[in-house]
């Protein structure tokens, strides 16, 4: 892909639109070889942006999902310790003596999501999704640095690990905690913002197909003015979806509906949130009236 | 489209000098950014003010708190360029230099007015070091809007400097001690070999323990239990303490009550997300506000209800000025069955800051055997001083049982 333009167009044939900023910040993590970080409210699309961005470049799309605990084991690599077992005992049968070189050789090792990455073999690299890093320890953090860095893990038994082709990576964060700087600094950063109106429309006409278009209108500004109220959890685009969705499947025409007050559950996740957008409907219906 | 916006541009020394004005504007922009940032100019020239802006923000900004400060030195260097040669602000005698170097506004150190092109490179840049002992200065410190209202009685403050001094005080509880629990949660600081998990994981390496797993003790924040008296005598500072309860009941999970002739929960009512919106709930849900107290009434209710086990091994606040209708000695007696159940109780009253103060209210009197402090709560600046002396109470100091104080301290 020669500029940010070409990315655009590309992530549009798969259906994930993006504005000048975004496809900036692929562009420039395709083309420099650098991680992403990508952070933003809930529901902005951050995960969908790498699960688009591998669909486009027609390559494997590698997951791992980040939880407190997640060690290296899950994330890196592990020994297949059953299989060295085994080794051992077929070993003390048949009276051969096995040395360290042979038990820890690649026969026995286990890739986990970061190593597959680093040993992919194609000519597209894949493209390594770490969601939600902010789930994970701090000391997972330091784990990624000679990763993110040289595109390479070092197993002590082995050696080191580096990709031929640096795979794309994309990290995503919802700020539950502040990342490290260290961590940061091996990484290009954009900050995801809810996308203007006319842009969320078009998205919510790509994701719910049999949706009339006054009602995704009504929908995406509804939201977008709920969204400036005092909210825990302010919908995203996955809830505008899943709204707009819900009220097609309904066969409801417009927001006036007494149907549409069934299906907030759908943008609002907590009662005091559901009090709030339900206070919003009302208000908007009766301006209606 | 033409060559772009930075054509003829010296990239890297650009690059530096961006990175230059974002430091000094707050933005921590490191060389790795900066080098990032002459690689992405290299791979895309930009076209458009535009992409140049996306390409500096991609590469040079890495935290969500920066944006606001780069948006800004952006706007100041492109929205509006100044015509070259500006007068510097500190336009001292150029005594101290050559007249070889020709001073450009590469660096005349005025970003925050945002003139001069950073990438002006050409004759070589030398301007005077800022004067660093003006950087050393300390800042002058002066009492913001907030400390001042902190020392006014409540009944001089409107509303909304009420509900801003609320969140004052919710920042004041949030560092609210914790205490060991008797469960235990995977960790990997912990001392304790976790069993259950080490042998499940077991499970894949043949049953041998390869990976042992660690666990540690689950810390709670220390229980505390709210009482505050909302009767015609305590009607000016009933707000004010509606927020102090609604502090405690979001960062330490407090059990809060209100009282005047009965006792009302408003646990559920004040953890709501909008300050106005709990107070407001807590408000609609007492029905017998600025009415007669009855303490001793209220406190036993409280013992017999099923929030009693609430208090148990918490620390309990009363906030009252023991004006009573019930006899002393009844008060007399349901604090001492209280104290027993507490780890301990500490008394708000709005009257003890006043000078020569003495608890000779007959509640009062009877209640102060069984406090372990009584804390002046008349200002907000005093209900800020309680919530940092309650949670030197909570603290044992490395003792498990600390000293009791026989008679309770005054401290005003």
């Amino acid at each position: 892909m020669k500029d940010a333009q070409a990315v655009r167009h590309c992530l549009d044939a798969v259906d994930y639109l993006v504005d000048d900023g975004m496809a900036m910040a692929l562009f420039l993590a395709l083309r420099l070889g650098r991680p992403l970080l990508l952070e933003g409210e809930p529901g902005v699309g951050k995960t969908a942006a790498a699960k688009a961005l591998a669909r486009a470049l027609e390559t494997p799309l590698i997951r791992l999902q980040c939880y407190e605990g997640l060690t290296a084991g899950e994330a890196l690599y592990e020994w297949n310790y059953q299989r060295q077992l085994l080794a051992i005992r077929l070993a003390e049968a048949h009276h051969t003596r096995l040395t360290d070189a042979d038990l820890f050789s690649a026969e026995y090792l286990q890739e986990r999501p970061i190593l597959r990455a680093v040993r992919h073999r194609g000519p597209v690299p894949p493209v390594l999704l770490i969601d939600e890093i902010d789930r994970a320890d701090d000391e997972f953090e330091a784990l990624l640095f000679e990763f993110l860095g040289e595109a390479g893990i070092t197993i002590p038994e082995l050696g080191t690990f580096t990709a031929a082709k640096p795979p794309v990576v994309v990290l995503t964060s919802n700020r539950s905690r502040e990342l490290h700087d260290a961590l940061r600094r091996r990484c290009l950063y954009h900050w995801i913002d809810f996308p203007e109106p006319a842009r969320a429309v078009e998205i919510v006409r790509r994701a719910v197909s049999g949706a009339t278009e006054p009602l995704i209108q009504t929908a995406v500004q509804f939201v977008g003015g709920v969204r400036g109220r005092e909210l825990e959890k302010p919908p995203g685009m996955a809830e505008t979806i899943d709204w707009v969705a819900a009220l097609s499947v309904l066969g409801v025409a417009g927001l006036a509906a007494d149907d549409v007050a069934l299906t907030i559950g759908t943008i609002a996740k907590t009662p005091d949130d559901r009090a709030v957008v339900a206070a919003a409907l009302g208000a908007y219906q009766e301006s209606q009236l | 489209m033409s060559q772009g916006v930075l054509r003829g541009v010296d990239r890297a020394a650009f690059a530096v000098a961006l990175a230059g004005r974002l430091r000094r504007a707050g933005v921590a922009a490191g060389l790795t950014d900066v080098d990032d940032f002459v690689r992405a100019l290299a791979a895309s020239p930009p076209d458009s003010m535009s992409s140049l802006y996306w390409t500096a923000r991609i590469c040079l900004v890495r935290r969500h708190a920066d944006l606001a400060a780069f948006d800004r030195v952006f706007a100041a260097i492109f929205a509006d360029p100044p015509p070259l040669p500006r007068p510097s602000r500190s336009a001292s005698p150029p005594d101290a230099h050559d007249d070889v170097y020709v001073r450009v506004p590469a660096d005349t150190d005025d970003s925050d007015s945002g003139g001069g092109l950073p990438w002006a490179t050409l004759p070589p840049a030398v301007t005077e070091t800022p004067a660093h002992d003006t950087a050393l200065l300390l800042p002058e410190r002066r009492p913001s809007a907030l400390s001042g209202l902190a020392d006014r009685p409540f009944d001089e403050l409107d509303s909304a400097q009420v509900a801003q001094l609320g969140d004052a005080l919710r920042a004041a509880v949030a560092g609210w001690p914790t205490r060991r629990t008797r469960r235990f949660a995977i960790g990997t600081t912990g001392a304790r070999v976790a069993l259950r998990p080490t042998i499940a994981r077991a499970r894949r390496t043949g049953w041998e323990p390869v990976e042992v797993v660690r666990e540690r003790p689950v810390r709670r924040p220390r229980r505390v239990v709210l009482l505050c008296d909302v009767s015609e005598s305590m009607r000016a500072q009933a707000t004010a303490y509606l927020h102090l309860m609604r502090a405690f009941t979001v960062v330490a999970d407090a059990e809060v009550f209100a009282f005047a002739t009965t006792l009302t929960r408003l646990t559920v009512g004040l953890r709501h997300t909008s300050a106005a919106e709990a107070v407001a709930q807590a408000s609609a849900a007492v029905t017998d506000r600025y009415g007669g107290t009855r303490i001793a009434t209220n406190l036993r209710s409280l013992l017999t209800s099923h929030h009693a086990d609430a208090v148990r091994g918490a620390v309990v606040v009363i906030g009252s000025d023991g004006w009573d209708s019930d006899p002393p000695d009844e008060l007399a007696a349901v604090m001492a069955r209280l104290s027993r159940r507490a780890y301990r109780i500490v008394w708000l009253n709005p009257r003890a800051g006043a000078p020569g103060f003495t608890p000779r209210v007959g509640g009062m009197a009877a209640a102060l055997p069984y406090c372990d402090r009584m804390l002046p709560a008349g200002t907000f600046q005093d209900l800020l001083v309680v919530a940092r002396q309650l949670q030197s109470v909570t603290c044992t100091d490395g003792r498990k049982w600390p000293t009791l104080t026989p008679a309770p301290r005054i401290i005003a």
